[in-house]
């Protein structure tokens, strides 16, 4: 698959998926909430409103940092899911480190939130901003881990070889604490349910407090691109990405990922989120060792 | 299309390193570094150092937010919003910045850089896997080591039951002999501590009035809560000060 054609069925794929992820985001919360109807219109009418809106600024922000952290973040979504091989060797950036390229990116996010949060010089902003920063890097520590450890099996950090090693057995089986705790990381960097320090309802919206306009739009636009790129990198670490029988390989990754990203969403709707404090204790003395065992399993079973 | 690249990140790599110097608050001079350092991640990237390259976009974002979140902790200017002047103790940082300038210049120039083209399909993780693991290792264990420590450090002197007690109750180091008087430093008479870091050495501190201003009134305030656990330290103190000079710098 040559260059053009794979950059055009990623696109494709994105904006396809951003557009699925807001419908199934308002289907879901309304399933669990046991109302009926499926508003399929309604991001599209709540982006509509929020474009023709005026852009209101607060006193003295940080403009430029303002504008960069809402196009940063769509674009690491978007590099998320142009490292996801669609087939053998036809991933847009193919490059032999794109398991680390991916983890810059999850880094990344978190600067961009932070600088999200600050930019607006507004107190729920900044303190939405400190509480994610908290909370995001030890949760990225974790993801560190759970992909080393699906990288070992390949003996290399390219999502391509990856995939490749999964022909006989999913990650997912073989690792099966990775894919749980890549989950929770995937909750983080979308900003969703028990993860959300960033931007919950209760700091009026936290980073995304003083957004309006085309930023609000666009803001939300960016958590619903990197919960796409998420997705995507998931369904590949672990599911075995565009390996299938019968249909054509994008097909079974698309399938793959729209149910990472279902499951996203609906735990997104059905954890509680805790107080910081006791998140990052969970993370540190919990999670953090859980991924460890995941890793020296995985390194084990390498060597054996 | 490689020198293009080459010398659009190298100018981007420039420009934010000057920006480091001429903005006025610590995130915004943070991050410019952070920019810097990911465009020199850029051109390794473009002399097929895949893995190093990749690596350093990463550490950089990670060691800057925490970086930033450090400072604005320790320099009590709680959004990093409050303009502050980023550059201080001119004559020395000028002399400084002329002798490394010198330096490096002379160090390009004296020395025979290596010209020899990476061969196609030379797997380049490998042998920087084997780099580290070999001749280099104790190198780099040395530099992990140093950097754990330094992290276990900075989580012991900024948790809150920090490495004394409990801060909100006043921690004080315990005296030398069973009973005695706290360690440490202890309180100077008198207030007027302007906040200027006059001795120097203290990285990145503005040193103005408007900042040490904050700080006393901080400092007073806490006088007025718990004076009473506080006064056994302080022999003599001022009416509006008197917790002033408590504070390191």
């Amino acid at each position: 698959m040559s260059f053009p054609v794979a950059f055009l069925i990623m696109l494709v794929f994105l904006l396809f998926g951003i557009a699925l992820a807001a419908i199934l985001d308002g289907v879901i919360y309304r399933r669990i909430a046991g109302r009926p109807g499926i508003p399929v219109l309604m991001p599209f009418y709540r982006a509509a409103a929020h474009l023709s809106r005026q852009r209101i600024e607060t006193e003295a922000p940080d403009r430029l940092n303002w504008f960069l952290a809402i196009g940063g973040y769509i674009a690491v979504g978007a590099v998320g899911l142009a490292v996801v091989p669609l087939g053998p060797e036809s991933a847009v950036i193919g490059i032999k480190t794109s398991v680390v390229l991916w983890g810059a990116c999850e880094a990344l996010v978190v600067v961009l939130v932070f600088l999200h949060g600050w930019s607006p010089n507004s107190p729920l902003a900044l303190i939405g901003a400190y509480r994610y920063v908290a909370i995001g890097l030890p949760i990225m520590l974790l993801s560190m881990f759970v992909l080393i450890a699906a990288a070992l099996p390949a003996q290399s950090l390219d999502l391509r070889e990856i995939v490749i090693s999964q022909e006989d057995i999913w990650n997912v089986i073989r690792q099966p604490l990775g894919l749980p705790l890549f989950l929770l990381l995937g909750l983080s960097l979308t900003l969703r349910g028990p993860f959300d320090y960033a931007d919950s309802t209760d700091l009026a919206g936290g980073t995304a407090a003083e957004d309006s306009g085309a930023y609000r739009a666009g803001w939300q636009v960016a958590r619903l691109t990197m919960l796409v790129g998420f997705s995507a990198v998931a369904a590949t670490a672990f599911l075995g990405g565009y390996l299938g029988p019968v249909l054509p390989g994008p097909v079974w990754l698309a399938l793959k990922t729209l149910v990472v990203m279902v499951l996203v969403i609906g735990l997104s709707h059905l954890l509680a989120r805790m107080p910081v404090a006791r998140m990052l204790g969970l993370i540190w003395k919990v999670l953090l060792p859980i991924a460890f065992v995941d890793l020296l399993l995985a390194g084990l079973v390498a060597l054996a | 299309m490689t020198d293009i690249a080459f010398y659009t990140l190298s100018a981007l790599a420039i420009w934010s390193g000057w920006r480091v110097f001429r903005v006025d608050s610590m995130i915004r001079a943070t991050f410019a570094l952070m920019v810097s350092f990911i465009s020199v991640a850029g051109i390794a990237l473009l002399m097929s150092a895949d893995y190093i390259g990749v690596a350093t976009v990463f550490m950089m974002a990670v060691e800057m937010m925490v970086m930033a979140l450090f400072m604005v902790m320790f320099m009590m200017n709680p959004a990093g919003l409050n303009p502050m002047q980023m550059v201080h103790q001119y004559r020395f940082s000028i002399g400084a910045g002329i002798v490394a300038f010198i330096g490096l210049s002379v160090a390009v120039l004296a020395t025979n850089l290596p010209h020899n083209p990476l061969p196609a399909g030379r797997d380049t993780m490998r042998d920087l896997g084997i780099e580290l693991l070999g001749a280099s290792m104790l190198i780099f264990e040395t530099a992990g080591v140093t950097l754990l420590a330094t992290m276990l450090g900075a989580v012991a002197l900024s948790s809150r039951n920090g490495r004394f007690g409990n801060s909100e109750e006043g921690a004080l180091p315990p005296g030398l002999h069973p009973g005695g008087t706290p360690a440490g430093r202890k309180v100077e008479k008198g207030g007027g501590h302007g906040g200027h870091g006059g001795h120097g050495g203290h990285g990145g501190h503005g040193g103005h009035g408007d900042h040490g201003m904050k700080e006393s009134d901080k400092a007073g305030d806490k006088g007025d809560t718990d004076a009473g656990h506080m006064h056994h330290h302080a022999p003599a103190p001022d009416e509006d000060h008197q917790h002033t000079p408590k504070k390191e710098h």
